[in-house]
């Protein structure tokens, strides 16, 4: 098992967050967790460090729907700056949505490493780590 | 002297002869003199006795004591005894006697004196009660019950052989007399050494089960451990001066009663345990009627406001109960001695005494008697099962089924579905009868396919094949030969379904649309016929450019717009009734589509109706056919009205697909995403090792269901509004109904301070349902002042107008605005938000748009960020 150095949540449900954090924490595959609740401030966070390779998260947990800016956009943003970046970032795509669309569409991002569907469970977070 | 000495002697005598009985024997034992007082007590006369052998007249009782005064008399010793004689040989005369012997000379006794006091009568009842107590002393001894005596200090005094035996003979009781079994730990811990105390220090005599030891029983290598119960008794004896002297302890060996005791226990706990946690209801009645015993589940359904109420609670004359013949079924259980079961419809808002549940509800009952095993009393239980959901489900979908069937015969729309493994078909009714079928005959896909006619099979084919490929939908007129021969033209709708992710089917509806075509195709064959005949027949011609300039008009044109025309001028100038109308924006339609565009308008001045045709042409100019069709309008409204009847239908259809979509969606997302929630706070919870982290999980738990419950109310909310499309309408004045919700948002109103204006002198009225029509002004109104802009005083703008047949309501405000760019798309979206307002729950604009579109209208927005919003609504006339 690697240790992940810094993990991104991004959803609007504060629940889903909070368990989200307690099976991460609980399964000791990263120390550092972040939670956010709009892509905009983790779009400006990535954009505001771009150059410190410690602030940048190692993965980021990524909900499609949102308020204000979704994770489409996010992905569409980000698909334009990532490779100036100095470190990779995976991002997951961590949603409650099974709509087949949906997930044809997450396949056209090469920024996305992967398509999880909700809940989280520890054989999804071993996958992770 | 001498003479003082005898005198004292004849007094001496005299004083004996009083009170005792007395007798001189000589040697051989035979009466030499006597007193009367003994020859009373011999019943015989004195002369009679005198000489007579003395146990003749008295056999002493005891031979051996007998024997032995003799012995003693003969040594010189004088007897004081208690004697007993046999009078005649049985009566019992007891004497206190004193015996002295009359030495001879010779030192041989000659004989003696005999001085007797009777103490027959004490010495009677002592001697019974002597024997008596040899005679308890040994039933005691004998008890098949233990029996111990103690001082007040607990020390042990007496025992019987069944208590020496409950001990054992190794127990200190037997052995040690120091023993202090008061201090044992083992009778401190059974209990028996307190129960001994509280006697003595109460008085009283007490009761107890003990558990005293224990028995080893061996079974082959095992050795098992037997509890040994007994029921100790201890109770205090008080002596002659009233102090508690002795304290007796009684036990009695009831291992055997307890251990069937415990073992039933035991079993009836179990039973019990059983009872209490039944996921069904459980009610137990007696013999009579009465209610014994409630469980859990039953508790909890019934939430009685009083519980304590039940117990007066009877099947057989309660209110509730008989009107819903509870008693009968009561009574047949009874009767029969069989199970019975069956469902019951119970109005329990009927009662408020010993429920709350306070609605029909809908009970599968199984109702049957059984023998109590302890009290061997019949009772009987009814196991009841909440069955409302299901039975509600039920009746829904009956109602939902007829429904359906309904829609579908009004508009000849059957449903059909395919299973794409087993390529099995399978049609609703109206299905069947549009393929002029019997019902319930067996289709598959070829069978289904062969219907059509040899053009349109492979394109179905070709669209259902790309359908299970890609999922894609579709909607296709094709053309349908009926199993009677019938050409029909029918719009044949598709799309998949999924199980698990994976497409199993395809399903969509079927619509017989061969009337629309005709009148479609008459439609196209009369405006033909028109452009044929345009210079013969009754009609004004225009040629024009595309800014309206005039280049060619024909008379019945000129008579038309009322006056001379010169060539070169404007369109709209010369026939200025033409503004605000629809022939503008038809205009463009035409100019930018290159499609002809047929309209009519209503002209209220010389109340005249026109058709108009425009038509563009090569050169890029158009033709405008105009047509008078005053006359001819009411037969032509007729056929608008059936034609729209139909495309209504038409849209219904797509609406209903779409609603599919929307629900599909809701569920996907809204709804998932709680649950999933659920799902992983569940196994969080089963997994945490704390309870206090147990804690955290179930508030959060908590938290997910009032979400959830939200979210269900919402769509319960749509989903009534969607299936109530015969909703009741009236005449609705707008200014009213505005001022009305303006009322109920009084205090927001004022503390925002927005003002509110209006004009709705162009359509001041309009005929809609009035809970629909205030609820969307109210949203309007509300979304207004939670999204006004901190920069500026709100502001609202009402207005409406007419639009052809249609009224148009236009809502403005100043308010934040949206990027219509970024979320336009999902504005009127189910639990879409676009602020960082906490109050936003996003249903407010899908609820007006579902409430809008329910009566056939339709709703749009334009607005830009920072400078406010404005909602275009078109409500549909019927």
């Amino acid at each position: 098992m690697k240790l992940i150095n810094m993990i991104f949540i991004v959803d609007d449900d504060p629940i889903h967050q909070q368990i989200a954090k307690i099976m991460i924490e609980r399964q000791g595959i990263c120390t550092n967790i972040r939670v956010f609740s709009d892509a905009q401030d983790v779009l400006d966070h990535i954009r505001q460090h771009a150059d410190k390779v410690d602030e940048l998260p190692d993965l980021i947990l990524l909900d499609l729907n949102m308020p204000i800016m979704d994770g489409w956009e996010f992905l569409d943003e980000y698909s334009v700056f990532h490779d100036q970046l100095p470190k990779q970032i995976r991002i997951f795509v961590l949603t409650s949505s099974i709509d087949e669309k949906d997930k044809e569409r997450v396949r056209h991002y090469p920024v996305v490493n992967g398509y999880l569907t909700k809940p989280l469970s520890k054989e999804i977070i071993e996958h992770l780590s | 002297m001498l003479e003082q000495h005898y005198r004292h002697l004849q007094h001496l005598e005299a004083a004996i002869n009083a009170c005792a009985l007395s007798v001189n024997l000589d040697a051989a034992e035979c009466i030499t003199t006597l007193n009367p007082r003994m020859a009373n007590a011999l019943q015989q006369p004195p002369e009679l006795i005198s000489g007579r052998y003395f146990r003749e007249l008295l056999l002493p009782a005891d031979e051996t004591q007998w024997a032995r005064i003799w012995q003693q008399l003969r040594t010189g010793q004088s007897i004081q005894e208690q004697i007993c004689f046999l009078l005649h040989g049985n009566t019992q005369l007891w004497l206190e006697a004193a015996i002295h012997p009359v030495m001879g000379n010779d030192g041989q006794l000659t004989g003696c004196l005999l001085i007797g006091i009777d103490i027959t009568d004490r010495k009677l009842p002592e001697l019974r009660v002597m024997e008596d107590e040899q005679y308890f002393r040994q039933i005691l001894e004998n008890l098949p019950i233990g029996l111990q005596q103690f001082t007040p200090e607990g020390v042990s005094v007496e025992m019987n052989s069944r208590q020496r035996q409950i001990w054992g003979a190794q127990h200190a009781f037997l052995g040690d007399a120091e023993y202090k079994w008061l201090q044992d730990p083992f009778y401190r811990l059974n209990g028996l050494a307190r129960m001994f105390e509280e006697a003595r220090d109460t008085g009283k005599t007490l009761k107890r089960e003990i558990l005293l030891n224990y028995a080893e029983k061996n079974y082959g290598n095992v050795t098992r451990l037997f509890p040994l119960y007994y029921e100790a008794t201890i109770f205090p004896v008080t002596d002659r001066h009233s102090r508690m002297a002795n304290y007796f302890l009684i036990l009695d060996d009831i291992t055997e009663k307890k251990v069937a005791e415990i073992s039933l226990q035991k079993s009836e706990r179990l039973l019990d345990n059983i009872i209490e946690n039944l996921p069904i209801g459980y009610i137990q009645f007696d013999n009579f009627g009465f209610i014994r015993r409630i469980n859990q589940t039953q508790r909890f359904f019934f939430n009685s406001p009083h519980p304590a109420a039940r117990r007066n609670f009877n099947v057989m004359n309660d209110e509730l109960a008989t009107r819903f013949e509870l008693d009968k079924l009561f009574l047949q259980a009874l009767e029969e001695g069989n199970p019975l079961r069956v469902e019951k419809k119970i109005d329990f808002s009927q009662d408020e005494r010993w429920t709350t549940v306070g609605r029909e509800v809908y009970l599968d009952l199984t109702v049957f008697p059984v023998i109590e095993p302890v009290d061997k009393e019949m009772i009987v239980v009814a196991l009841v099962n909440d069955i409302t959901d299901k039975k509600m489900q039920e009746l829904e979908n009956v109602k939902n089924q007829e429904f359906l069937l309904q829609t579908g015969d009004i508009g000849k729309i059957g449903g059909w579905e395919m299973d794409l493994e087993t390529e099995r078909v399978r049609w609703s009714y109206q299905s069947y009868k549009i393929h002029d079928c019997e019902p319930d005959t067996p289709i598959n896909y070829e069978k289904a396919m062969r219907f059509f006619s040899p053009e349109s099979q492979p394109v179905l084919e070709g669209l259902v094949k790309q359908c299970i490929e890609t999922g894609k939908t579709f909607d296709a007129e094709l053309t349908l030969i009926s199993a009677k021969q019938q050409t029909k033209r029918v719009r044949c709708i598709g799309q998949p379904g999924y199980t698990n992710g994976k497409r199993t089917r395809i399903f969509g509806v079927v619509q017989d649309v061969t009337e629309q075509s005709a009148i479609e195709e008459a439609l196209t064959r009369n405006t033909e016929l028109m452009r044929l005949f345009f210079d013969t027949v009754d009609m004004g011609y225009a040629a024009m450019e595309k800014d309206g300039k005039l280049n060619f008009l024909n008379q019945k044109a000129e008579k038309m717009i009322g006056q001379k025309v010169e060539m070169g001028s404007n369109i709209f100038e010369v026939f200025p009734r033409l503004s605000g109308t629809v022939f503008y924006a038809r205009l463009q339609e035409c100019i930018q589509q290159r499609q002809s565009q047929s309209f009519g308008i209503y002209f209220s001045k010389p109340d005249k109706w026109y058709d108009f045709l425009l038509t563009p042409m090569q050169d890029g100019g158009i033709s405008v056919f105009m047509r008078d069709i005053t006359e001819s309008r009411k037969m032509q409204k007729e056929l608008r009205k059936a034609n729209d009847q139909l495309s209504n239908l038409n849209k219904n259809l797509v609406n209903q697909n779409k609603q599919l979509e929307d629900f599909a969606h809701i569920t996907s997302h809204n709804l998932r995403a709680p649950i999933a929630n659920l799902r992983a706070l569940m196994q969080m919870h089963n997994e945490a090792s704390s309870q206090q982290e147990r804690e955290l999980y179930l508030g959060m738990l908590h938290e997910v269901i009032k979400k959830i419950d939200e979210t269900l109310n919402d769509l319960v909310e749509v989903v009534q509004i969607r299936k109530d499309v015969n909703v009741e309408k009236e005449k609705l004045l707008f200014a009213e109904r505005v001022q009305k919700v303006k009322d109920i948002l009084l205090v927001d109103i004022e503390t925002s301070n927005i003002k509110i204006t209006y004009d709705f002198e162009q359509a001041p009225q309009i005929e809609y349902p009035r809970v629909y029509l205030d609820s969307i002004l109210q949203n309007f109104i509300t979304n207004a002042i939670r999204y006004r802009s901190p920069e500026r005083e709100p502001e609202l703008h009402l207005q409406t107008w007419r639009e052809n047949d249609n009224i148009v309501l236009t809502v403005q405000d100043n308010g934040i605005g949206i990027d219509m760019e970024r979320f336009g798309n999902k504005l009127f979206g189910f639990r879409k938000t676009f602020h960082r307002n906490k109050d936003a729950k996003g249903i407010g604009l899908f609820i007006t748009k579902t409430q809008v579109e329910a009566m056939g209208g339709s709703i749009r927005a334009e607005s830009r960020p920072g400078q406010g919003t404005k909602f275009i609504i078109t409500f549909r006339p019927e």
